[in-house]
């Protein structure tokens, strides 16, 4: 996996405890030369998530899997409380 | 039966940096690369603040500029500095040590003392308990928060401390009292606390090389050559120093404000006005103590790099804006030169406490300078300090209050102090 840290659109829900749980993202990759315009991606299982506070930054880290391209993809995203941002972290 | 501890952060400001920059993607850790923190060079800021080991290596020292900084390490990597951060950092650094002890003092930004006593009182094997807190505390704060700390553990503040600086980093040393003369006293005597250049320089006149020779000087000789504050650096060459970890901030002796500017100012107008953007910090900070003070001084430093000061001793203690300001402008047009100022500073000392004080019969119309001052800080105290400011700074290139590490920051920025 590459780290690529972009910021994404993203939709998700919070839970009671002001878990968020990402659903699905607007995204276009880098390396994706073609006139797309952003493509959304439906998560299809959060595998894994934690939370890190890395100098005591909150942030939720999340290991999904979407098919992407009629491929099976495992990437991770990040949630930044500070900010509210949802980031495409690494795929 | 208690030990203090002493966390100190490595390279501090480098290495939040560092792990921030990790956690939001960057591929390079600025820790194993030659990198520095360095202020705006722009606004004439641009020293180095904090070094990583590898720039260390080229010999570029904490304070120095950033031009000289390039010169020995061409491709050094700069960054400039981000007090919310730290701020953040330290926060959550002093969170995980509450967790440990409720008795924690905030010594700086970077630094922390801890008094650790179990929960029961005489346990066998004590030391052992106190070095296992320690290797949690430091692999936690490893873990969780991402940078290394040193951490010192002594019997009291100044033999923590003194331990923590010991090997770096990412290390845990233990100095008590029967470890002095075997790990500290072969030190040279500038590693003590306390002793400056100028007091090494001295020390040095007299053959007093190392902590030991301090240490196994006569007090009374000491006393002679350096006056009272001999008498503290030969008690601290001992070991020996009694001050308590407490959440108390250290009394405040002085307060004072300065700024290196970002242009040189030649004219006694504009000077006039940076004195009154300083005055306006200082008054703020000085009425949130709720003291008042009787000295007055003015630091200037030349474009030259020439630094003078001066001092006016007032008969009646003050804390309003504009008496400082009035004060800081009669030293100013006494003592400067008409050169070009590339730094100004105010301080404020002998202070008192605002409860009892000596009324003039001369004194201007003070009430409403009180009230108008107490007025002032409210609005800024509630609604930010760009609220409102003097005329004389709108479509001005300076700022209508200057100095201070974070602008508009409730909380005052922990800055290190030369007292335990």
């Amino acid at each position: 996996m590459k780290v690529w840290m972009q910021p994404i659109e993203m939709i998700a829900f919070f839970d009671v405890t002001g878990k968020p749980r990402p659903l699905r993202y607007r995204w276009k990759s880098p390396l994706d030369h073609s006139d797309h315009e952003l493509r959304v991606i439906k998560i299809d299982r959060v595998i894994e998530c934690r939370e890190e506070k890395l100098v005591g930054n909150r942030m939720m880290v999340y290991r999904c899997q979407s098919v992407i391209d009629d491929l099976e993809k495992v990437y991770e995203l990040k949630y930044e409380f500070n900010t509210c941002k949802w980031y495409l972290y690494k795929m | 039966m208690f030990s203090i501890l002493h966390v100190d952060v490595n390279s501090a400001y480098l290495s939040w940096e560092a792990v921030y920059r990790l956690q939001h993607g960057a591929r390079v850790d600025l820790r194993e690369i030659p990198a520095v923190v360095g202020g705006d060079e722009a606004s004439r800021h641009g020293i180095v603040l904090a070094k990583s080991i590898p720039a260390k290596k080229f010999d570029i020292q904490t304070g120095e500029t950033l031009f000289s900084a390039r010169q020995k390490c061409p491709g050094l990597v700069v960054v400039s500095p981000n007090y919310k951060l730290y701020m953040q950092c330290s926060d959550a650094m002093n969170d995980i040590l509450r967790e440990y002890s409720p008795v924690i003092q905030r010594y700086s930004i970077d630094e922390s003392f801890m008094h650790y006593q179990p929960a029961i009182l005489q346990p066998k094997n004590f030391r052992e308990k106190v070095m296992e807190v320690a290797q949690q505390l430091r692999r936690r704060i490893r873990e969780e928060l991402g940078f290394t700390v040193n951490i010192g553990i002594g019997p009291n503040k100044l033999l923590a401390k003194m331990a923590s600086e010991f090997r770096k980093p990412d290390q845990i040393h233990t100095l008590y009292r029967h470890e002095i003369a075997e790990k500290m006293w072969p030190l040279p005597v500038s590693e003590l606390f306390f002793v400056g250049r100028a007091t090494t320089k001295k020390l040095f006149r007299y053959n007093v090389l190392t902590i030991g020779d301090l240490a196994k000087t006569n007090p009374d000789l000491i006393h002679r050559w350096l006056k009272k504050p001999g008498l503290l650096i030969w008690q601290y060459a001992n070991g020996l120093d009694d001050s308590q970890v407490t959440e108390q901030p250290v009394p405040i002796k002085s307060i004072g404000n300065s700024n290196t500017l970002a242009f040189d100012v030649a004219d006694r107008k504009t000077a006039h006005q940076i004195l009154l953007a300083l005055s306006e910090t200082v008054g703020k900070r000085i009425r949130h103590i709720e003291r008042s003070g009787r000295v007055v001084s003015v630091t200037l430093r030349s474009a030259e790099l020439v630094t003078y000061r001066k001092q006016s001793c007032l008969e009646i203690p003050i804390d309003s804006t504009t008496l400082i300001w009035k004060e800081a402008c009669r030293i100013f047009d006494e003592t400067w030169k008409r050169e070009a100022l590339r730094h100004m500073g105010i301080h404020l000392s002998g202070l008192c406490s605002n409860d009892y004080y000596q009324l003039s019969l001369l004194q201007e119309n003070e009430e409403r300078f009180k009230k108008l001052d107490q007025t002032i800080d409210k609005l800024r105290q509630r609604f930010g300090d760009a609220t409102l400011f003097r005329g004389c700074f709108s479509h001005s290139p300076i700022q209508p209050l200057m100095g201070g590490v974070i602008q508009e920051e409730e909380t005052e920025y922990p800055m290190m102090s030369s007292y335990l």
